[in-house]
């Protein structure tokens, strides 16, 4: 555990003198606290013996309460800030080293894990700091300081207390790990019950289409009383806690009642000290109830902090080592020389022995089946993946050999998944450059035939998308990221599948628009539809990581391969022996 | 029902942002809420009976230590000056009674005080709680219910997010209210007790500590009036901090091609600055507040002895009086404090209840017929439109005097352009909205003299975006319908083709699918909507076809799902592929919510109207192929 927490030192140490002041102020408050039970003990003594001189007493609490108020207001506010300014740095740090990670990093990690380190593991590193320091300094000192004036009032009756104590510990300690069960199993039920919740509304239509109300209804009676009972089972131990937690206090209250009390009667006590040592018994065994709780929070945190340095210590994927020796400007010759790539952690290759030359101004169809490893050849011209290499070579130049940044501002990937950020349509197609002049824009909003959709919103480019905004259907969003990519005007522009959601109509349509603008650019698509492909200047079929088939659409034709079966069946629609030629599961 | 179901449908459900009233205690919303409680009401009034206990078993273990012990029995006093209830006498009782000294008789007079005070604590926050989660469970369900039942008209309006979050988050600020409640009596209850007591041993000095009261309520009150904006911008700034890093990372490889990483950290490093600057400064004022409560209570401590002190020595207090004074200090400050801490509580609470009560006022229905005829066994399919006219907006039709027949186990495909009316005319036919301008018949029967439920079940319905609900796959085809065996809907499953991929999931039929079928492709979930549909067997198919385009292997598979599943059956195909339409008996070409056209696909292309030119359109490409 403590190793986990010692990773956290680099973070740390920028505020130590912060943090280690604050710690200091925290014994010096403890003392005033501490010498306001020894005042009052010496006022209650002094009102017992009919001595009426009490500006000590009183003087001097008032004094310790000032005291303590200021060192105190100063040293939780150190200590709590060193927490805020730690998690801040740690933050910067998360969302840096996230940028650079590519597709195998999020094939271990789903956006969601990411999303809990930067929000719960950073907040408990953080609630450690603020809160499990000034708990752990508050355990220590009113121990250490509570026991020594305990000890100077009387010594026998302070050894008579020690006993309980550990039970307090282990008690605490005990309760505090049943109610973080219960504690979680509560937010169980309830996201149970969100889900179930947020599943019947977004499915309303169907379940009312089927007549599911009443079935839903009594299946989620079983959800809500799941979540009442994890609810109830959490109350109860809470309540048990806040019944019993007080017993140690409460037997270390009886000791001093009853030892105490014989101490004062023999005159070996006063009555103030007495009610002195029921203020320390509550200042020792105070800390000692948070004690488990405090554990707690040095263990997760400790499991926080080894999630965050996970990531924190993760090399950027992909290596951005420009040699010098790329032209300023791509002109689109694209060769690839026996590239073959397998995804870390799979066993078949996605690629195997790929061999292509591409000439400048050439428009490429690229069809296949899902997985036959279109995508993850696309990937490798902009270096989405760790492309080998001596591989991809671009302009005569080994793309690896570009810096990372032209190569991918001037080979324009339009992916598969029509990705739009919660912002307004304009900065959403100006994402690489936000200073790109109105006329651009909407010249790529054109060519995307998108023009029309925003100028039917009322707010038309600067119309928010997404959920805070207007939501667009799957056709708009696909022509929003092509007209993204459209806008960069690139030497080389590469279009994953961006039409599925496109009418063939409009399809038709912004695919002649691109071979007017982009004559003597180069072009390569990937798509279902023979229609896309047919007019392209050549087509390649892959299949199980390898280009099977290439040619124009007539030799391809002609050729009677994948292609024209796939061809005929777009066209005629298919006949029982299709099921059987393309394996399908009948 | 013409007029309501016209009020019904311009009512205006902006209403969702309004601002809420906001008071801290809205007593007409607490009455209501009381409606809910009041199943519970004995077991909650056995929980008032037993605060009272608790609290006076709370009180009891200082007077024990002030007046018992220090005045009792170590000072010897004989005239007790402070209140002790009883206890010096019981003391005195258990000490003749066991023989023992009376500091031992206090001993176990405290220990039995204590565990009674134990015991009736937590009896009375169980009580307290079982009653409360009891009725919000009921609550919940009635909401729930409420919600389930709304019709389309309804949630054409609303964001499900919005009116999700009243049945989870609003639901939840009540547990949170109410177990609020809980802690306010647990510390008032106490407080009024001690205060009594005080009162009983020396009115001026309880009057001059009640003047610290003010002080601290005052301060708190304006700590948490400067806290509560300072928090809201904490939360906000957390929020924007976590959304920007989510869609930071959901759009990664956007921004990684569009190489705005530098930008983009600088952009969430003024976001995070800003949230660090609103974290330190309410961090500033949480010290100070902590500090400044703990503080009172110790001045309070000196006030004690100085003004007791006085007291004493003319006889007005002895010494246990002056003691009891110093240990009650906490009970009397420390409910300010949690008041307090529960006042934002409250306050969001009360947003809460009323966004609640909101959400079960509105009172959208469907209107369901008085006296619903009973449908035969099986249909035969018949679909009759009759001068149909319809606008989900008084002022705006969308459907102009509909008419056109269906025939039993006739394909009808309708097509037309975006907004022309189709989707709205299906949902018609499943009554998912009151119309009373023409009619549609089934089997000759008015529609709206059957139950929507009856008549739903007639008719199967694939949408667009088809459903998944989490549970099996099984579960999924079947839908708790108890004559749909696993054989059933194996088979089911089987014609429409949905059994090859299904087996290749790791448990077959039993795979639990997530929320909203993520796990599936989209055109494995339609298949599994056509089995699930095959499976119902219902009279009419209503389909909606998918837009988007799927790989041709899935393609060709839905494509004989389609041909299976319409087989002998009245079909309404909302149709998008050239290959649907042709397979159709007739099409029904809709333009502005009218009929414009409706024959055979030859017949329509030979009359070279409106069809024609849609088909040359939309088709074009397709065509090109066929030619």
């Amino acid at each position: 555990m403590l190793k986990s927490l010692f990773r956290l030192k680099g973070f740390v140490t920028p505020y130590r003198w912060r943090l280690g002041s604050g710690i200091l102020a925290f014994g010096v408050a403890r003392f005033f606290e501490a010498l306001v039970p020894m005042l009052l003990a010496i006022g209650i003594d002094r009102i017992a013996a009919g001595n009426l001189d009490l500006l000590l007493p009183v003087a001097g609490i008032f004094a310790a309460v000032v005291g303590r108020f200021t060192v105190v207001s100063v040293a939780r506010y150190l200590v709590r800030s060193s927490g805020i300014r730690v998690s801040f740095d740690l933050r910067q740090a998360l969302f840096d080293a996230l940028q650079h990670q590519g597709s195998s990093f999020f094939n271990r990690y789903t956006i969601g894990d990411m999303m809990t380190r930067a929000v719960a593991d950073i907040a408990l590193v953080q609630r450690l700091i603020a809160m499990g320091t000034i708990l752990l300094v508050i355990l220590v000192y009113a121990t250490l300081i509570g026991f020594g004036f305990m000890l100077y009032l009387s010594p026998s009756l302070t050894l008579l207390l020690l006993p309980p104590l550990p039970f307090v510990f282990f008690y605490a300690r005990w309760a505090s790990h049943q109610m973080a069960v219960a504690s979680k199993d509560v937010q169980d039920r309830m996201s149970d019950l969100a889900d179930h919740v947020q599943e019947n509304l977004s499915g309303i239509r169907t379940i009312q289409a089927m007549v599911q109300e009443d079935h839903e209804i009594a299946r989620f009676l079983g959800t809500n009383q799941a979540y009442s009972n994890a609810f109830y089972q959490q109350a109860r131990i809470n309540s048990l806690m806040a019944a019993w937690m007080p017993t140690l206090a409460a037997v270390c209250s009886i000791t001093i009642i009853g030892y105490g009390g014989y101490l004062v009667m023999e005159g070996e006590l006063s009555a103030g000290q007495l009610v002195a040592f029921l203020m320390y018994v509550n200042m020792v065994v105070q800390p000692f109830r948070v004690a488990g709780f405090v554990i707690s929070l040095f263990q997760r945190a400790a499991v926080a902090s080894d999630r965050l340095f996970e990531v924190l210590s993760l090399h950027p994927e992909i290596t951005d080592a420009p040699t010098g020796d790329a032209p300023s400007l791509i002109r689109g010759n694209i060769e690839i020389r026996n590239l073959s790539f397998t995804y870390p952690g799979y066993e078949t290759p996605a690629l195997s022995e790929i061999d292509l030359d591409i000439r400048q101004g050439e428009r490429i169809s690229i069809m296949g089946r899902v997985g036959s490893g279109k995508t993850t050849l696309l990937r490798q011209l902009v270096r989405l993946l760790d492309t080998p290499p001596g591989t991809v070579f671009i302009d005569g130049v080994d793309v690896t050999h570009y810096p990372l940044s032209q190569l991918r501002s001037q080979v324009a990937l339009v992916p598969q998944d029509p990705f739009l950020f919660g912002e307004p349509l304009k900065s959403n197609l100006t994402y690489d450059d936000p200073n790109r002049a109105l006329d651009q824009i909407w010249a790529a909003a054109t060519s995307a035939d998108l023009k029309e959709t925003i100028e039917d919103f009322p707010e038309q480019l600067d119309t928010v998308v997404g959920e805070r905004g207007v939501t667009l259907s799957g056709g708009q969003k696909q022509r929003a990221t092509l007209a993204r990519g459209l806008i960069r005007q690139a030497p080389v522009l590469v279009l994953d599948d961006c039409f599925s959601s496109v009418d063939t109509e409009t399809e038709e349509h912004i695919l002649s628009e691109l071979s007017r603008l982009r004559r003597n650019q180069t072009t390569l698509l990937v798509s279902h539809r023979v229609s896309t492909a047919r007019h392209s200047d050549r087509i390649l079929i892959m299949d199980g990581g390898r280009i099977v088939e290439e040619g124009t659409h007539e030799e391809l034709i002609r050729r009677g391969g994948l292609y024209a079966e796939l061809e005929r069946i777009q066209r005629e629609g298919a006949d029982e022996t299709d099921y059987d030629f393309l394996g399908a599961p009948g | 029902m013409a007029e309501s179901s016209a009020r019904a449908r311009r009512r205006d459900y902006s209403m969702f942002d309004a601002e809420l009233s906001g008071a801290v205690l809205n007593l007409s919303l607490l009455r209501r809420l009381l409606r809910w409680m009041k199943p519970y009401r004995v077991t909650f009034g056995v929980s008032a009976i037993l605060i009272l206990l608790a609290s006076t078993l709370q009180v009891l273990q200082p007077v024990i230590i002030s007046v018992v012990v220090i005045d009792h029995i170590i000072r010897q006093e004989t005239e007790t000056l402070a209140p002790d209830l009883g206890m010096v006498e019981l003391n005195d009782y258990l000490s003749g009674l066991l023989d023992v000294h009376p500091l031992l008789a206090a001993c176990l007079l405290f220990a039995i005080v204590y565990i009674g005070w134990a015991v009736t604590g937590h009896a009375h926050r169980m009580t307290l709680i079982s009653s409360v989660i009891n009725g919000l469970r009921d609550l919940r369900q009635d909401l729930f219910r409420h919600l389930e039942t709304r019709p389309s008209s309804f949630y054409d309006r609303v964001a499900v997010g919005r009116v999700m979050t009243r049945v989870t988050n609003d639901v939840e600020a009540l547990y949170e209210l109410l177990r609020g409640i809980g802690t306010l009596i647990g510390e008032f209850v106490p407080f009024f007790v001690a205060l009594t007591i005080m009162l009983a041993i020396d009115v001026h000095l309880t009057l001059i500590l009640l003047l610290v009261l003010p002080v601290m309520g005052s301060v708190t009150y304006f700590f948490r009036q400067a806290t509560r904006q300072l928090f809201r911008l904490v939360r906000m700034s957390v929020s924007s901090l976590n959304q920007y890093m989510q869609e930071n990372l959901a759009g990664l490889q956007v921004v990684q091609l569009s190489d705005r990483q530098a930008e983009n950290l600088s952009r969430y490093t003024s976001i995070n600055e800003e949230n660090r600057r609103w974290e330190l400064k309410s961090a500033r004022l949480e010290t100070l507040y902590g500090a400044f409560t703990d503080s009172m209570a110790h001045i309070a401590l000196g006030v004690i002895i100085w003004y007791g002190g006085g007291e004493m020595v003319q006889g007005n207090m002895s010494l246990g009086g002056v003691i009891l004074f110093t240990r009650f200090i906490d009970m009397l400050f420390h409910p300010i404090v949690v008041l307090g801490e529960q006042t934002n509580i409250l306050f969001r609470a009360m947003a809460s209840g009323e966004r609640i009560f909101q959400a079960l006022d509105w009172d959208e229905k469907i209107h369901e017929p008085s006296d619903p005829v009973t449908l035969p066994e099986r249909l035969r399919g018949e679909v009759r439109f009759e001068h149909l006219d319809f606008g989900y907006d008084e002022d705006v039709r969308i459907l102009h005097d509909v008419t056109f027949t269906i025939e039993p186990g006739e394909k009808l495909a309708i097509v037309g352009p975006t907004g022309s009316g189709k989707s709205t005319m299906i949902r018609l036919l499943g009554r998912f909205y009151d119309f009373d301008d023409g009619q549609i018949f089934l089997d000759g029967i008015d529609l709206n003299r059957i139950h929507t439920r009856d008549l739903r079940r007639r008719i199967g319905v694939v949408l667009q975006d088809f459903h998944i609900f989490s549970g099996t796959i099984y579960e999924n085809i079947a839908l708790g319908d108890p004559r749909i065996t696993r054989e059933m809907a194996i088979e089911a499953a089987r014609r429409v083709n949905a059994h090859g991929f299904i087996s290749t999931l790791p448990k077959g039929y039993d795979t639990e699918l997530s929320e909203r079928g993520q796990n599936l492709s989209q055109g494995q979930r339609q298949l599994l909507a056509f089995a699930r549909v095959l499976a119902a067997d219902p009279e009419i198919l209503v389909l909606d076809e998918a837009t988007a385009s799927i790989d041709t292997e899935t393609e060709l598979l839905i494509q004989d799902a389609l041909r299976k599943l319409t087989e002998g059956r009245t079909s309404i195909l909302i149709a998008h592929r050239l290959q649907t339409i042709q397979e159709a008996s007739r099409v029904l070409v809709l333009q502005n919510g009218r009929v414009e056209e409706l024959g055979t696909h030859e017949e329509l292309l030979a009359a070279g109207g409106l069809y024609h030119t849609l088909h040359s359109l939309q088709f074009q490409s397709e065509r090109e192929q066929t030619d």
